[in-house]
């Protein structure tokens, strides 16, 4: 398929970022972004608040302020109950509030699946758009979120998760990458992108194809919740973190001392995950200590881009 | 042989159907049918952590897990876990068999007896690396053999050259510890807060 396209364009499908960026003078860009989906949690209030976070974390992974939104709606009228929509609109509400973003629109359709999520507008300088693909060798990788909720959802689902836990994953996923990204702005970033479906093994091979780099995982540094590894012995792993791992299959290897659980965490498909940075090394301990002074206490330095033409995701 | 017919659902349905059917009855093998790799993997997963012993099979688009455990064993199979991080991980790599120079005979009895005293460092000891003519404490035959065991049953991970035994024609002779690469032990020295060589 062929995609018309203008010298404004700064990130277009070609490249397949976290949001399209469009310039519209020399020093503002819009930057453009949807994403919805079925309810991953049984509270529509936490759902709604999920959902936005979700949607607003594309823009902060590319470097920019989100600054307005607008809602998607697929709701089963005839089986649900509207109150349930009342709640998921609200907690998406709510969400945007504290993002500072304001809800200027949206629309509804009837489905029998119910499914809700938001459109994002937000705006960055066309010279401080951060994209995946930027990897600079001996750059750190710093991820500000832990990974499992995948998993962990797989255990609520099977009724397995006790509800402290639920609560903590719940809250995990409805957590702004706000912060976060306002920090990175400070720090000489090469790269960003947001955890989500692919897993952090997945968005990581996304910034290695085409760079001319191999970075290197080191396993026991990456923050997990620890719940995730006991699942996943039990076999509570969701068919994605199988497609994930056999389609980047060719481009990881593991180290023998990684142990099986630890691998399926780090392809397991993430929900409004963290953000994945990648910084000059010189700056990578005072970014995460900034990060975790700012309260984003699970950020740790997970790795390092080596200069490698094979283009592989080494795990050690 | 009981069988589990789970196909057509996602997960983690086929491994709660599993887990249901086990909590029913004490079974001795169990048979699960599923119509996908990804639940096949899962329900395995679950079996082992059970401690049942898998095999599995493909037939047309049936995927099939076999179980079985002798019903001694069903009760809750203790695995070693890895060692809780403690505030300083020490890293001991050995790149002989021997401690010192001079009576060969002395210096073997040192290294025995070295290995044997480096329990007492506690859950400090994180890597115990073995290189060069230190591959040689690992393999049948070798004095320090039972407590290197030890050590790995209490969690420890043993790291074992894998070019040096190559090099020695021992990879068979291992008996203890993983095979590894220099990569491996790099980055445990990277990771490590202190690095003891010997």
């Amino acid at each position: 398929m062929v995609f018309p396209t203008d010298e404004n364009v700064i990130v277009g499908l070609d490249r397949a970022d976290d949001a399209g960026v469009y310039k519209i003078s020399d020093d503002l860009a819009l930057i453009q972004t949807v994403d919805f989906f079925t309810p991953i949690v049984d509270d529509p209030y936490w759902f709604g608040q999920i959902a936005a976070a979700n949607a607003l974390s594309d823009v902060y992974a590319m470097g920019g302020t989100p600054k307005t939104a607008m809602n998607l709606v697929a709701f089963p009228v005839k089986q649900m109950d509207l109150s349930v929509l009342r709640q998921i609109i609200q907690g998406g509400l709510d969400k945007l509030t504290e993002a500072e973003v304001v809800l200027i629109g949206g629309h509804s359709i009837e489905d029998k699946e119910l499914k809700y999520g938001l459109s994002v507008t937000g705006i960055v300088h066309p010279s401080r758009v951060l994209t995946k693909k930027n990897l600079w060798p001996g750059d750190r990788l710093i991820l500000t979120k832990p990974l499992g909720t995948g998993i962990v959802n797989t255990a609520i689902k099977a009724g397995m998760a006790s509800v402290d836990l639920t609560d903590k994953v719940t809250h995990l996923m409805a957590s702004l990458n706000r912060d976060a990204a306002r920090i990175m702005s400070r720090f000489d970033v090469h790269a960003c992108t947001d955890v989500t479906g692919f897993g952090l093994i997945g968005h990581i091979a996304e910034m290695v194809c085409g760079s001319n780099m191999s970075v290197r995982i080191f396993s026991e540094q990456v923050p997990v919740i620890s719940e995730a590894l006991e699942f996943a012995s039990m076999g509570l792993i969701p068919a994605g973190a199988y497609k994930n791992r056999e389609f980047r299959e060719s481009m990881v290897g593991f180290s023998k001392t990684v142990e099986r659980s630890l691998q399926d965490v780090l392809v397991d498909p993430q929900t409004s995950g963290g953000l994945l940075i990648t910084v000059d090394r010189v700056q990578a301990d005072a970014l995460v200590k900034a990060l975790q002074d700012a309260g984003i206490s699970d950020t740790a330095e997970i790795g390092d881009v080596l200069k490698d033409p094979e283009e592989k995701i080494w795990v050690v | 042989m009981k069988e589990i017919d789970a196909r057509g659902l996602a997960c983690p349905a086929p491994v709660l159907q599993t887990k249901a059917f086990l909590q029913e009855e004490n079974l001795g093998s169990v048979k699960v049918i599923v119509d996908n790799a990804a639940s096949q993997q899962n329900v395995q997963r679950f079996l082992e952590s059970q401690g049942f012993q898998t095999a599995l099979e493909q037939n047309g688009t049936d995927y099939l897990v076999i179980g079985t455990c002798d019903a001694e064993q069903q009760t809750q199979i203790q695995l070693p876990q890895e060692r809780e991080a403690e505030d300083k991980k020490i890293m001991v790599m050995c790149a002989t068999d021997r401690i010192g120079f001079g009576d060969e005979e002395l210096g073997l009895k040192l290294m025995i007896s070295f290995i044997k005293t480096l329990k007492e460092m506690g859950p400090e000891l994180w890597r115990l690396v073995f290189v060069n003519n230190g591959v040689k404490l690992t393999i049948d035959g070798s004095e320090a053999l039972g407590d290197l065991k030890d050590f790995e049953n209490d969690g420890l991970k043993i790291l074992v050259c894998g070019t040096c035994l190559t090099h020695f024609g021992l990879l068979e002779a291992k008996k203890v510890g993983e095979t590894t690469n220099m990569l491996d032990i790099v980055t445990a020295m990277q990771l490590a807060d202190k690095v003891i060589n010997i």
